[in-house]
């Protein structure tokens, strides 16, 4: 008792070292946060700022069409559903392309009234382009109005000939969407979860190799192990501070979501993601344990290293890792299996989205992958203090 | 006072003519020591002179616990390196071949963290920074970070590191490797001031390739080559017991006879 004690004094004397070592080296810090903190809040604004564009676009209800003169009938049926007809600017294939010119065009061929009125039915094209995200979006909308167009024809005509409507709808159709507003949120806030676990990995990162290979490299851990002290006190206040440089990240990242929202443009977006001080803390809670895991992951791999350099190289590994398997849950499109709980990175991401959802978790679903984690961490702490003393001389 | 008996470290050979999609053979176990001795007493500077590659570095690290050798035995003050190595550190102050300071961390904090270490309170490892730097002459370099030293303001940031908790065993590993002629200068006073009875009358021991080094410093000599002791004595005992004049020549005619490699 009286040994751990001793043990664990040492251990924070080791933790303190490390931390003012690790808070000192402001470059890397600054980079770190700069980079990685700032960048979901960034991003956040980026999206809000592309939804806003896109309802500015539905509201201002306006159809470009090329060959107006063509179609009075058309165009008189888009100014009964109160929409502006603006004619389409010559060159608008050139600038749909270059993505100057945000909404699809309306082609009408030259004798569209003739055909119409012969029953013919003229060919309407709707241009857009597809690596035109705006126009892409805007063509669905003008699709659906050139269908009402159709219907409406369909309707006098056979009104003209005495037969009922209904007769042509002998199904009618409904859409339910039980998705909760935040649910629907999560299409677009869906990626926040990774960015928040990539500033945590690259914040740990650096302190982790410089705490290992760093050490090696500037040839101070052969004489610290000099020193009159167990192995595991060694590695435990040095992990300890890692972790911590990581925990920091990942409280910064995931409060930095709060002022990012205020700035958001765009009021359904804002209406959606609700994101308060609740769900900042269960992102916490799914983080911490991660930011632990992670560091004692990359010192273990790093204290093979005998360069910073080598351990960078090292390191891609790790992070590469934790990158890729996120992406299981992006592209599984929200269907869980269990398994994903017990794969670290992946298991978070799915917490934090169920968490960007709005949904409970159970106990189970918090408790494996802290489990999984805690697992993780003392492996790591094991193998580099299995390691430390070999690592020294070589 | 520190007593190596028998010392004994093979290494396995790295693997030679590695490619890139075929392995190597591994070559042949490299013996770095045989059968080194040593005996130093309190109050007395021990060399352990050899030339490069003679097993010095193996055998000091072996002192210090961080290799463990495959025979023979390592003392401090009569503890077991191998059985309590931490007893055995508490009791020696080690200047390694390698001696990286935190370039973050100023001269006085890095010399604290390692008393810290030691276990010693704050205020004490603090008391004792200073006095090392009173003694090192290294007082205006105690608040600057170490990011940036020459050679010889690392070399006594380290030492200080290494002697601040006052240990009665010093251990330098080529202390003068890289230093000027004032600063080895200095170190020595240093040294032979540690070893009076006002200095603490500690036991040093003292690695190095250079003969003037030995001559000028050191009470006794373990002169080791290719991981054996073959020689022990004062100077004049190895000067008498090659018949030469010059240190030079006796240290030659002992490390690389070939009587003396393979004895």
């Amino acid at each position: 008792m009286k040994r751990l004690m001793k043990g664990l004094k040492l251990a924070w004397t080791v933790y303190r070292k490390e931390i003012t070592d690790a808070l000192r080296d402001r470059r890397t810090l600054l980079t770190v946060l700069v980079s990685s903190v700032l960048m979901g809040p960034l991003v956040l604004v980026a999206i809000s700022m592309l939804v806003a564009s896109l309802e500015s676009r539905a509201e201002l209800r306006e159809v470009v069409v090329d060959g107006i003169e063509n179609a009075p009938s058309l165009i008189n049926f888009f100014e009964r559903q109160t929409y502006t007809v603006k004619t389409a600017p010559a060159g608008y294939e050139a600038q749909l392309r270059n993505a100057t010119l945000a909404d699809p065009v309306v082609v009408v061929p030259k004798d569209f009234e003739a055909a119409l009125l012969r029953g013919e039915a003229p060919i309407v094209e709707i241009v857009s382009d597809s690596a035109n995200q705006r126009s892409l979006a805007g063509a669905g909308r003008v699709q659906r109005l050139l269908a009402g167009f159709s219907r409406e024809r369909v309707m006098i005509t056979l009104a003209l000939r005495g037969v009922a409507g209904d007769v042509l709808e002998p199904v009618q159709v409904e859409e339910r969407d039980l998705a909760s507003t935040q649910t629907r949120a999560t299409q677009i806030t869906g990626m926040l979860p990774y960015f928040v676990m990539m500033a945590v990995l690259y914040g740990a990162l650096n302190a982790a190799l410089d705490t290992t290979a760093g050490e090696r490299e500037r040839g101070s851990l052969e004489p610290l192990l000099a020193n009159p002290l167990e192995r595991w006190v060694l590695v435990a206040g040095k992990w300890g501070a890692v972790a911590t440089v990581g925990m920091l990240i990942a409280v910064l990242s995931s409060f930095s979501f709060l002022p990012g929202q205020w700035v958001l443009r765009s009021d359904t977006l804002a209406a959606m993601f609700q994101y308060g001080s609740r769900e900042a803390l269960w992102f916490l809670v799914v983080l911490l344990p991660f930011a632990a895991a992670v560091s004692a992951l990359l010192m273990a791999v790093a204290i093979r290293c005998k360069t910073f350099k080598e351990a960078q190289a090292s390191a891609t590994v790790v992070m590469l890792g934790a990158s890729l398997l996120p992406l299981i849950n992006v592209f599984s499109l929200g269907s869980d299996s269990p398994w994903y709980l017990w794969v670290p990175a992946l298991a978070q991401n799915v917490l934090m989205t169920r968490v960007l959802k709005g949904e409970d978790f159970t106990a189970m679903q918090i408790g494996v992958p802290l489990a999984v984690c805690v697992a993780l961490a003392a492996a790591g702490v094991w193998f580099v203090a299995r390691t430390l003393r070999s690592a020294a001389v070589r | 006072m520190i007593q190596i008996e028998h010392l004994a470290k093979q290494f396995a050979a790295p693997r030679t003519g590695r490619g890139l999609f075929k392995r190597g053979q591994a070559g042949v176990p490299v013996q770095a020591v045989a059968d080194v001795n040593l005996r130093a007493p309190d109050g007395h500077i021990t060399g352990l002179l050899g030339p490069n590659g003679a097993g010095k570095t193996t055998t000091l690290r072996m002192l210090a616990g961080l290799i463990a050798p495959d025979a023979g035995h390592v003392a401090v003050d009569g503890i077991d390196v191998a059985t309590q190595p931490r007893d055995a550190l508490a009791r020696m102050g080690v200047l390694s071949d390698a001696r990286g300071l935190y370039p973050r961390l100023t001269a006085r904090e890095n010399i604290v963290y390692y008393g810290r270490l030691q276990g010693m309170a704050v205020d004490a490892a603090q008391a004792r920074a200073e006095a090392l730097a009173q003694m090192l002459d290294m007082k205006p370099l105690l608040e600057r970070r170490t990011e940036g030293f020459s050679q010889g303001e690392r070399m006594k940031t380290a030492l200080a590191r290494a002697l601040v908790h006052d240990p009665a065993n010093i251990v330098l590993d080529e202390p003068t490797n890289g230093l000027d002629v004032l600063a080895t200068r200095a170190l020595r006073e240093s040294l032979r001031w540690l070893r009076t009875p006002a200095g603490g009358a500690k036991c040093i021991v003292f690695s190095t390739h250079i003969m003037q080094e030995v001559e000028r410093l050191c009470d006794s000599v373990v002169l080791v080559s290719h991981g054996r002791t073959v020689a022990t004595g004062t100077v004049a005992d190895l000067l008498a017991q090659t018949g030469q004049t010059d240190f030079e020549e006796a240290f030659v005619a002992l490390a690389f006879s070939p009587d003396g490699a393979t004895r």
